[in-house]
């Protein structure tokens, strides 16, 4: 199954580490998605509200889904997930929390502001490959995200 | 023999050395005489319903009238002129009764019986001898020294055989503090007598601050003759009369003594009869108005006096305990422990009362201080005074009079001060008194200074009022004054300030806990993000080294960064047990009764899957109860102690036994459910204990010196390649989730027989 060209993927993630096997990962997965990448909290809601580096919109797509970090430089990603979850423009955006921290309070914390799912990052490189390829599975191949339309209409009424 | 019912005031007679007129008002007409003055005094006029002037001249009875305003009942005044009768010289001495004016004449001079004073041969006014004494007594500063000298002074004015001053407590006994007296009598000095010895209505009219003066107590009294007038059918009150007759008890009572005369002066401290002074003859002796008069002043200044000592060395005692309290209560403010630094040093706890023992409680554990009961005793008496406890003290300077057990202790404890700090955590202070009989001091022997009568007849003595006094004062301790009462309070005060302190403290120290707490959590929280995050690129650029460079790198390459790769996997497994220990601290338990049964079954279903080489023989000897506990936690201690016992064994036949131990040492645990036990047929119900349980293996045991080793965090005892590895947390863990419980883990091994894991829950 080809994963879709026309939903942007946004991933927040500060570890040039993590992201280079990310991108490794999903090149061997075949994602066809276009991939922004914002190393700090700042710069995922300046990308989404096309402030500072981003108020250009061919540089700054809606995402079709998110994948958050939550140990974010700056703005914390738990803020960053709250922040986005409280927006009626944006709070249709799958935000999927791809973190290290197994903490529950972290887990519960999440799904309460209203995360829509949460990976955990493993160390071993196989564990991840399972996980990242869930992730892509679903979110990127499976699921069906929610249109940009539909955000404007609920704007406008 | 009753004193209490004979009203001697009234009691119609008077001593035979003057005369007694008593007369109307405002005629001075003569309504009532003594008796004596035809026989004695040589009058022959019949005076009954006569003016006084008929016996006196016109000009001392109008001088009477013009004063009769100033002539009270507060004390007798004498007249300024001396009297003339039949050519004899008398004083005149007035006061008034209720209907009359009483007029005393007494010679000024003494009748043949009495021997010359020695003011007459010494021509020193008695009032100049009195100043002299005033100066002298301000000299000195101890209530102690200024009796003493105060009895030799008022023997040197009077030149009686024996002067003593007699101080009375609060249940009016008498002590003789003080004594001066003629070399070859002997001493009463420290005597004690009950108050039964003067009685009441005597006591009443010394508390008026009279003076007593019987020159005679041989002499036979003289009895009053009276008009028939409306007035006179009471008798007269004598109260207040210095000729007043003598009670036969009083006569009685120095006749024992051996004693003829008497002088008794009142002292007054706070309008109350402190004590006499009391001078005795051993034959009649007659002392003038003048030298009666300079005593009675020298008794008031010394009456002043001697409040201003009283109440200086009061005060001095009561700094001295303010000072002691003070010291004390910052030494406790200073220590943690309270129980020590009650006790050390010892004297203090019991100076602040003056006690002789003391006994504290802190719970159930009694340290006692001093000369005390036993502890059994103590602990049964905490049982019985707390019932009588008000206002968080209780005292009694007679115990064994409340509380009849405590006669067996009566010599070291029949007086008690119970402080009641808490009664919910069953704090307290007791201070013990001796019986006073063991602490009286004597400066002689009351034994020596008795005649006793052969005829066995039932005479007051020196030795049978203090025989009386022995009796009165049995079973009880010297009275706890106020300001030893309110140390005790102050004491309790303090302490309870002090632990409110501590709790403030232990608060403060909480809350930081709390904060710490959170660091930590932060810090394991932070730990384990940000170390994994470097760990997972080495893992990972390592995975891609291999997988990219396969053809690049040799054999030993290869293996090297498989190594590195498994390294990055132990590491991580670390960190994830560093994460977990640390957050075992703070996750909140969550207590439900878990039937132990059902829990031990399902982690040994759980170790038979992984451990399938070999399944050793597991031996439940009974049932195991239901206890109230995390079933999570316990899950886990079970799982880390079973997996233990799967993994270090190297026997053949293997084996591991679960179950629990009997009752013993029980302990109450107050106020969490944790532990209880619920009944769960058919097991034991062994209600509101602890259960100490067991795992026992028989694999390949830990030497002695590493029994305790074992639980320290990522302590391992044998290498990584044997026994299956692991990270060292397991007993970790399990220590500190038994200790959340409340409980304890401990471990009994044999190298080479196997080992017993004990855990209470």
């Amino acid at each position: 199954m080809m994963t879709k060209q026309c939903c942007p993927l946004l991933i927040a993630e500060d570890s040039d580490e993590d992201f280079e096997v990310l991108q490794v990962l999903m090149e061997q997965m075949d994602v066809q998605n276009p991939i922004y990448r914002c190393t700090n909290g700042d710069k995922v809601l300046d990308f989404l509200y096309k402030e500072g580096d981003y108020d250009n919109l061919d540089v700054a797509p809606r995402p079709s889904v998110i994948l958050l970090d939550l140990n974010l430089p700056g703005t914390d990603g738990r803020d960053v997930l709250e922040q986005l979850k409280q927006d009626q423009n944006f709070k249709e955006i799958p935000i999927i929390v791809f973190t290290t921290s197994s903490n529950p309070r972290d887990v519960e914390f999440c799904y309460e502001k209203g995360a829509n799912g949460y990976l955990i990052k493993p160390i071993d490189s196989s564990e991840l490959e399972k996980t990242v390829q869930a992730f892509v599975n679903y979110w990127l191949q499976v699921n069906t995200p929610p249109t940009s339309k539909s955000a404007r209409a609920k704007k406008h009424a | 023999m009753n004193h209490y019912l004979e009203p001697i005031h009234f009691s119609g007679s008077i001593q035979p050395h003057g005369i007694l007129l008593v007369l109307s008002e405002p005629e001075l007409t003569v309504v009532c005489v003594s008796a004596n003055i035809q026989e004695q005094f040589g009058i022959s006029e019949d005076l009954l319903n006569q003016s006084l002037s008929t016996l006196l001249d016109v000009q001392v009875v109008d001088a009477i009238r013009q004063s009769l305003h100033l002539i009270d009942s507060a004390s007798p005044i004498k007249l300024q002129e001396s009297i003339l009768v039949s050519e004899r010289s008398f004083n005149g001495l007035v006061h008034r009764t209720e209907n009359f004016i009483i007029l005393e004449l007494e010679p000024t001079l003494p009748l043949g019986l009495f021997s010359v004073p020695a003011f007459v041969r010494r021509a020193f006014t008695p009032v100049g001898c009195v100043r002299r004494t005033i100066a002298k007594l301000r000299q000195v500063s101890t209530s102690h020294e200024f009796l003493h000298l105060l009895t030799q002074e008022i023997r040197r004015i009077t030149e009686f055989d024996r002067v003593m001053v007699y101080q009375f407590d609060q249940h009016e006994a008498g002590t003789v503090m003080a004594e001066a007296k003629r070399d070859d009598l002997p001493s009463y000095l420290g005597l004690h007598y009950p108050a039964t010895d003067i009685p009441e209505q005597v006591r009443a009219l010394y508390a008026r601050g009279l003076l007593r003066f019987i020159p005679d107590l041989t002499a036979q009294s003289i009895s009053l003759v009276a008009a028939s007038h409306p007035l006179m059918q009471q008798p007269v009150d004598l109260s207040l009369a210095i000729l007043r007759g003598v009670d036969s008890c009083c006569v009685e009572y120095h006749q024992n003594m051996g004693v003829a005369a008497i002088l008794v002066i009142a002292l007054i401290h706070n309008q109350k009869l402190w004590g006499l002074i009391s001078c005795h003859h051993q034959t009649p002796k007659y002392l003038s108005y003048e030298t009666r008069e300079a005593c009675e002043l020298l008794g008031e200044f010394v009456s002043l006096e001697l409040a201003k000592k009283v109440n200086s060395e009061e005060l001095d005692y009561i700094i001295k305990l303010r000072s002691l309290q003070s010291e004390f209560v910052e030494s406790i403010s200073q220590v943690d422990n309270l129980k020590e630094a009650l006790v050390n040093p010892a004297p203090r706890l019991l100076d602040l009362v003056n006690a002789t023992g003391a006994a504290i409680c802190l719970e159930d554990e009694i340290t006692l201080v001093g000369v005390t009961p036993t502890i059994e005793q103590v602990s049964v008496l905490i049982q019985w005074a707390d019932t009588q406890v008000k206002d968080a003290l209780f005292h009694t300077d007679s115990l064994p009079k409340l509380y009849p057990e405590a006669v067996v202790f009566k010599d070291v404890a029949s007086g008690l001060v119970l402080l009641q700090i808490s009664k919910v955590r069953r704090y307290y202070i007791l201070w013990f008194r001796p019986e006073v009989l063991q602490t009286v001091n004597w400066a002689g022997d009351p034994n020596a200074s008795i005649t006793v009568k052969e005829d066995g007849s039932i005479t007051l003595s020196p030795r049978q009022s203090f025989e009386k006094w022995q009796e009165t004062v049995r079973l009880t301790s010297l009275p706890w004054k106020a300001c030893e009462l309110d140390q005790a309070l102050d004491l309790r005060s303090a302490i309870v300030g002090i632990v409110l302190n501590k709790a403030d403290e232990l608060a403060r120290i909480n809350q930081e806990l709390e904060r710490t707490n959170q660091e930590l959590d932060s810090f394991s929280y932070a730990a384990s993000h940000d170390l994994k995050e470097p760990l997972r690129g080495i893992h990972n650029y390592s995975m891609l080294l291999l997988k990219g460079y396969e053809s690049v790198l040799d054999e030993v390459g290869k293996n090297r960064l498989q190594t590195l790769i498994r390294l990055t996997r132990r590491m991580e497994s670390l960190i994830d047990v560093l994460l977990k220990f640390s957050r075992l601290g703070q996750a909140e338990l969550h207590l439900v009764p878990t039937d132990l049964n059902q829990l031990v079954n399902q982690v040994l279903e759980d170790l038979g899957v992984s451990h399938q080489d070999i399944q050793p023989d597991i031996r439940i000897p009974r049932l195991l109860p239901t206890v109230v506990c995390d079933p999570v936690l316990i899950n886990e201690v079970f799982m880390n102690l079973l997996s233990n016992a799967f993994k270090y064994n190297d026997k053949p036949e293997q084996w591991i036994s679960i179950g629990y131990l009997d009752k013993e040492g029980t302990r109450d645990w107050e106020q969490h459910e944790r532990g209880r036990i619920f009944p769960h047929s058919p097991t034991p119900s062994l209600s509101d204990s602890r259960i100490t349980f067991y795992v026992q293996d028989n694999g390949i045991g830990i030497r002695a010196r590493h029994l305790e080793t074992i639980f320290r965090l990522f302590k391992r005892l044998h290498e990584q390649n044997l026994y299956g590895g692991g990270t060292g947390a397991g007993l970790t863990i399990t220590k500190k989730i038994i200790e959340r419980h409340g409980g304890q883990i401990w471990v009994e091994s044999t190298v080479g027989m196997g080992s017993t894991f004990y855990f209470i829950l």
